[in-house]
């Protein structure tokens, strides 16, 4: 039990299989190695999980040291559990190229929404200008 | 290279003694290119001569392989004679490129090949790109290689730990360098690591104790290992498989931190310190620093630990010293900062239970097979980090850590219910004082260099959290400066005060019973200032411009002041305001063109017309009725354009319509029933008389207007009134009963 009841500690996490979600959208999957007070992470073995719809791809990193405000959240993975998913494993190449035809469309539709507004004379601040929160 | 070709290392011919020994290794590079490949991916060079073997970085394109595998051909030829020169040579090149890292290995020698290299490199660079450019310099390699054990079965880590572990013996002892942080011990062949350039040079530098860029990687274990001289320590063990390339050992430079080689060459068993020996695997056991420690243990190597940021301030007692801690007298209570009262009960509790193993998770897999790079954190490491958890729940502020806070609260609560109730025979024991960190110096919150704009961040390893003081502390007066600027100044000044009477209240509802009534008068003097400071007086309307507390309210954070003040403050003073608002009504209805920020005031405002006498409300609406000097409109027919004044005398009416409805003996002073009727009459024919267009909805239609004009009104009047009033049909049948 932890000996720290009534807060969050990673340190019941260490040496565990974790999916990381980072602030720039990407997925990691690692085991964590260390951590110190700032929730910074080493992540050992680490592989960058790449999704999309209901294909993922995976693209071996090695070790992260991640800094702790980057992360959004974490989470332990099951091991008994983790295969047991209904999303498909594709190829680094395929996903990568899935990710870019996603990207390609988002962008796309992005263009045609701001096209319309620009016509009827509203214009909406580009996501990237913005302040992140 | 194909699939599970080998890599050539050149070095091995360099220590020529060594050479039976490389050619196992060579074996064995064979199964390590089928894990390296896992993890980083398929390399594509394709040397495949027996005797040259290049190390090859993954990234190296295929015709850079070919071009080194040349180059190495050439090295061959050099024979004996390059490893003379190769052990003279100089520095490492720490070159970034990874390209670049083979010439690393060749020195002297590369600089022919090289321009042969760079050559055929151009030549072939596009070809080689496509396949290479997923467009991320990290991304190894994405080819298809054979599935491997571990990316089919997740619970395996490594397929070849069991027969990677008996053929390192003691000579992999050399291999061992202790002043990189975490070397690998066996992944890399011995003879390789001695013959990288790069390691000599670390192995024949001074003991690492010296080298301060080494120092916070140094962890215990480092310095407990000592330098080079101890590397034949019998009783050491390797532990990891050859997981990491070599060629991530030659890329590095020594003074790197290596954080692609594998990590913690050590056992749990070989750690100095037998404190945590049976808590190394299995969790994390009892907060054992925390108590006095028994004496037959050793104290541990480093006395001070170089994690992290290393602050001057920290109190080397701080960091785990089975010494030091005994020193800390645990009767004694002080000054200490100390953790929720619950919780210190809850850590002696468990140091009286003892040291129990924690449970570990049952769903360790890979239990059979040790995870190799598992205790990378040692317990020393765990105990630092959590002591500065603990350190962050010590605060003096309740905003800090709020669920830690509401926790224990809620723990307590449902201790005390329990008590209550009779469950619980006996209270908890007394509070401990335990005094778990000294905090040896005073924290300077804000510090201000002297021309800078602003503050600067300060936060130590005690407060980590307090980065800047969101409280201004040297407020500067302005003795100059426009009415504005001096009304905006006064509500800075008059908020902060405000904020901490709200403060006040808070932790007041939170205390315990007999702490209130002091904590109740402190808070009602500070109130008191705060509506001194507001300067509400009578004054004319000239002099409404230049009037203090209606310069506050034109501000809109003025308006959120006083809108906030108002709970707080004793009946007679919330009825001045209220009063001092109706009055001048009509030029802050003017003022607030712009901002439209009345509406703030309307709700507490509404409170305090709730709880007015009917004499009083009588002053009030008399306010809107008298006539103004400049305008032909009374202050009433302006309200009613006005969504904050049309809502504010909704209020009032209802709060009078109330009084004269309900028994309450009402104790008017004389004329005050005429004056009502009076002005319900005004009002009646204001509403009528206003075109609809320009009636505005206010923030709140009370139910019981209708009833009141049905008191005094006729009903075609009636009827009119409410369809400028947009009542809803239920209340159209209140009109039908009149």
């Amino acid at each position: 039990m932890n000996y720290m009841p009534g807060t969050a500690s990673l340190i019941q996490d260490i040496d565990k299989k974790h999916l990381v979600l980072l602030r720039d959208g990407r997925t990691l999957i690692g085991y964590l190695r260390s951590i110190d007070q700032f929730a910074n992470l080493v992540l050992h073995q680490t592989v960058e999980r790449i999704h999309v719809g209901k294909k993922y791809g995976d693209i071996p990193r090695g070790i992260f040291v991640v800094r702790g405000e980057n992360v959004v959240l974490l989470g332990e993975i099951d091991l008994e559990k983790e295969s047991d998913t209904p999303l498909q494993q594709v190829s680094i190449e395929e996903i990568l190229e899935e990710q870019r035809v996603e990207q390609q469309a988002k962008q796309e539709s992005e263009k045609l929404k701001v096209q319309a507004l620009k016509e009827r004379g509203l214009s909406v601040p580009r996501v990237d200008t913005l302040d992140e929160y | 290279m194909a699939e599970g070709g080998e890599p050539v290392i050149l070095e091995d011919y360099l220590l020529v003694e060594d050479v039976p020994l490389l050619e196992e290794m060579a074996e064995e590079d064979e199964e390590l290119d089928l894990y390296n490949e896992m993890t980083f991916g398929l390399d594509r060079d394709s040397t495949e001569e027996d005797a040259a073997k290049p190390l090859m970085p993954p990234e190296t394109s295929p015709e850079l392989a070919k071009v080194v595998a040349e180059e190495t051909e050439a090295g061959e030829e050099l024979g004996s004679g390059a490893a003379e020169q190769l052990e003279e040579l100089g520095e490492p090149q720490e070159e970034g490129g990874m390209e670049l890292e083979v010439e690393q290995v060749i020195s002297e020698l590369e600089e022919e090949e090289e321009e042969l290299g760079t050559e055929e490199q151009e030549e072939d660079q596009d070809p080689s790109e496509e396949p290479n450019d997923l467009g991320d310099p990290a991304v190894m390699r994405a080819v298809q290689s054979k599935p491997t054990l571990e990316s089919q079965d997740s619970a395996v880590l490594d397929s070849r730990i069991g027969t990677c572990w008996a053929e390192f013996g003691k000579e992999d002892m050399l291999a061992m360098d202790p002043v990189v942080w975490g070397s690998c011990p066996g992944s890399i062949p011995p003879h390789h690591v001695l013959e990288d350039k790069a390691i000599l040079q670390v192995l024949e530098r001074p003991p690492p104790s010296t080298n301060m860029a080494l120092d916070f990687l140094g962890s215990p274990m480092q310095r407990g290992y000592g330098g080079s001289p101890r590397l034949k320590h019998p009783g050491f063990r390797l532990m990891s498989p050859k997981s990491f390339p070599q060629r991530f050992l030659r890329q590095q430079s020594p003074l790197m931190p290596r954080s692609l080689c594998s990590p913690r060459p050590f056992t749990p068993a070989r750690r100095p310190s037998p404190l945590f020996a049976s808590n190394q695997t299995a969790g994390y056991a009892a907060p054992t620093p925390f108590r006095p420690i028994s004496p037959h243990i050793s104290p541990p190597q480093p006395l001070t630990m170089h994690f992290g940021p290393v602050s001057p301030s920290l109190d080397p007692a701080l960091f785990f010293s089975p010494s030091a801690s005994s020193q800390l007298n645990l009767s004694t209570p002080s000054h200490m900062t100390q953790l929720h009262p619950q919780h210190q009960r809850i850590l002696t509790q468990r140091q009286q239970q003892g040291g129990q193993a924690q449970s570990i998770s049952p769903k360790k897999l890979w239990s059979p097979k040790v995870d190799p790079y598992a205790g990378l954190m040692t317990s020393k490491e765990k105990d630092w980090v959590v002591k500065v958890e603990m350190i962050q729940l010590q605060s003096e502020n309740m905003d800090d850590d709020y669920y830690y806070q509401t926790y224990y609260q809620r723990l307590e609560r449902k201790q005390a219910e329990e008590e209550l109730l009779g469950r619980r025979n006996k209270q908890e024991p007394p509070k401990l004082v335990t005094p778990f960190i000294q905090k040896v110096e005073t924290y300077d919150s804000v510090v201000r260099i002297a021309g800078s704009l602003g503050q600067v961040a300060v936060s130590t390893c005690y407060s980590p959290r307090r980065a800047i003081d969101a409280v201004h502390h040297a407020l500067v007066e302005e003795a100059a400066g426009s009415h504005r600027l001096r009304a905006l100044h006064r509500i800075e000044k008059l908020f902060l005060q405000l904020l901490e009477v709200e403060e006040m209240q808070r932790k007041m509802s939170l205390a315990p019973e007999e702490q209130q009534p002091c904590c109740q008068e402190q808070k009602s003097q500070e109130v008191e200032r705060i509506y001194q400071a507001l300067k509400i007086r009578a004054c004319s309307s000239e002099e409404e411009a230049e009037d203090e507390f209606l310069q506050l309210l034109c501000v809109q954070k003025g308006k959120k002041l006083t809108a906030r003040l108002l709970p707080h403050l004793p009946r007679e003073q919330a009825e001045k305001i209220l009063l001092t608002i109706t009055h001048h009504l009509p030029f802050l209805m003017k003022k607030d063109v712009l901002d439209e920020s009345l509406p703030l005031l309307y709700s507490p405002l509404n409170e305090v017309v709730g709880g007015m006498t009917f004499s009083n409300l009588i002053k009030v609406l008399q306010e809107m009725t008298r006539p103004l000097p400049k305008s032909p409109e009374l202050p009433l027919t302006m309200a009613l354009k006005n969504q904050f004044g049309i809502s504010l005398l909704y209020s009032l009416l209802s709060h009078g319509e109330r009084l004269l409805s309900s028994d309450v003996p009402l104790e008017p002073c004389g004329g005050d029933f005429e004056m009502w009727t009076d002005m319900v009459f005004l009002v009646a024919r204001e509403l009528s008389q206003v075109p609809k267009a320009s009636l505005v909805e206010p923030l709140f239609l009370p139910s019981n207007l209708l009833s009141l004009f049905c008191r005094y009104l006729d009903k075609q009047t009636i009827h009119h009134l409410e369809a400028k009033m947009e009542c809803s049909p239920l209340l159209s049948e209140a009109a039908m009963l009149c």
